[in-house]
């Protein structure tokens, strides 16, 4: 199944919505949940079963323990870390997997071609696909530096922790340079930049797919705000 | 392509983007800390400014063009809005961002004075995300208590940020906004400039 990179986009905006205003009665609950569960199914659509798994058991653990385990007088450390490793999954795991379903499923040129028709300025499209792309590069060049620096015996720059900043974002930053120099020379000489209006080779097109989930996904807002803020 | 030179090109929206992520990697990475205490993340103010100087300062080394900030700051507030912060701190991001914008092209983004105080203007966009804290403040504690949080972290939580103490961590972001800027200068010289990448 494909979905056309608006109906992504509003995904997002709607699951950012709804992760924000906080589930009170098991209704709600289940209106979040449901909301949650769109992207790892259309994660199983798109065949990647590993990461659909993943993010299913962690959220389905912190949710687990959240419900049965901890309530807001658990104390001690154990627990107040529990809750702090629960609090952040179930708050932002939504909004995590789906960025992630649409960063690994939309390719940037019909990322760029989308932003075209809604018209956002060149500028902002362009920053902003440089660093939906960038998330992934970041983590690669920071574990190569950390093994390089382990290669080298140093662990973790003595304890100091001016050390310890500065020997991990140097190497990050001088590789970022230069990834980012390599980048926009092959973007200028694919005519990024220049004054005619660009096309695109990608065609986007609104299917039934895309009406159908973008219905539900209104729907399901329209229903969570009005049992939270009208009932 | 622009004849004048001082307009925002295709090369530096790339470099703008890049320095956007390495942004949020730095936040991300220390905000990952404020799930232990809450006053760490009221710490965040002395933190984040801090760490990000010397991304910062290599980035404002790189533009030096109007719009360059305030592009990272609108960045920075639709990140902010996706990661769940909520859409009532995004337009003071902005703000910030455009605010720190104009106080670094006064001094043409040359003038180190200007940019210290730019890049001071540019943390307060951490105050901004206290914001709902604020705001609402009693609906926003039982959405915390609801949302899992434990009822000790969400009190202290609310002793570290209020409406009194709001003042104080705006000045501390501002002033160690420059502190950042200073440290993260004297960092890019020593390597950046004798690599010869600014």
């Amino acid at each position: 199944m494909k979905l056309d990179p608006r109906t992504k986009l509003f995904m997002i905006f709607v699951v950012s919505l709804v992760v924000m205003m906080s589930a009170t009665t098991p209704f709600l609950w289940a209106i979040r949940l449901s909301i949650t569960l769109i992207p790892i199914i259309l994660l199983i659509t798109e065949k990647k079963y590993a990461s659909a798994l993943r993010f299913l058991l962690a959220y389905g653990t912190a949710l687990v323990l959240t419900f049965y385990f901890l309530s807001a007088e658990s104390e001690g450390l154990i627990a107040s870390l529990l809750i702090g490793y629960c609090g952040i999954v179930v708050q932002f795991m939504p909004a995590l997997i789906t960025a992630w379903y649409v960063v690994r499923t939309t390719k940037i040129g019909e990322f760029m071609s989308c932003m075209q028709k809604m018209h956002i300025p060149d500028g902002i499209a362009v920053s902003l696909a440089v660093v939906m792309r960038f998330f992934p590069t970041i983590k690669e060049e920071y574990s190569s530096i950390n093994d390089a620096m382990r290669m080298r015996g140093v662990m973790l720059g003595g304890g100091n922790v001016l050390k310890m900043v500065e020997f991990r974002m140097i190497p990050l930053l001088f590789s970022c340079v230069n990834i980012g120099e390599e980048l926009s020379a092959a973007a200028i000489t694919r005519g990024l930049g220049g004054e005619a209006k660009r096309s695109s080779v990608v065609e986007l097109k609104l299917g039934v797919a895309d009406y159908l989930l973008m219905t539900f996904l209104t729907a399901a807002t329209v229903i969570f705000v009005m049992f939270k803020y009208c009932l | 392509m622009e004849k004048t030179s001082n307009k925002l090109k295709a090369k530096d929206f790339i470099t703008i983007g890049i320095f956007t992520a390495i942004l949020f990697a730095v936040e991300f990475a220390f905000g990952m800390l404020g799930y232990i205490h809450p006053f760490i993340v009221a710490a965040y103010v002395v933190i984040l400014p801090l760490a990000s100087g010397i991304p910062m300062m290599l980035f404002y080394s790189k533009v030096e063009k109007f719009g360059m900030i305030t592009i990272v700051s609108v960045l920075m507030a639709i990140i902010m809005f996706v990661g769940g912060m909520g859409y009532l701190g995004a337009p003071l991001i902005i703000i910030s961002g455009l605010i720190a914008d104009f106080i670094a092209k006064s001094g043409n983004y040359k003038s180190f004075k200007k940019i210290i105080i730019s890049f001071g203007v540019f943390n307060l966009w951490i105050c901004a995300n206290y914001f709902p804290i604020l705001v609402t403040a009693d609906s926003y504690r039982q959405d915390l208590i609801d949302g899992g949080y434990s009822a000790e972290y969400v009190s202290n939580l609310f002793a570290a940020i209020n409406i009194k103490t709001i003042g104080i961590l705006v000045v501390l972001a501002f002033v160690f906004g420059c502190i950042g800027a200073v440290l993260g200068k004297a960092v890019v010289k020593k390597h950046f400039e004798k690599a010869g990448i600014v």
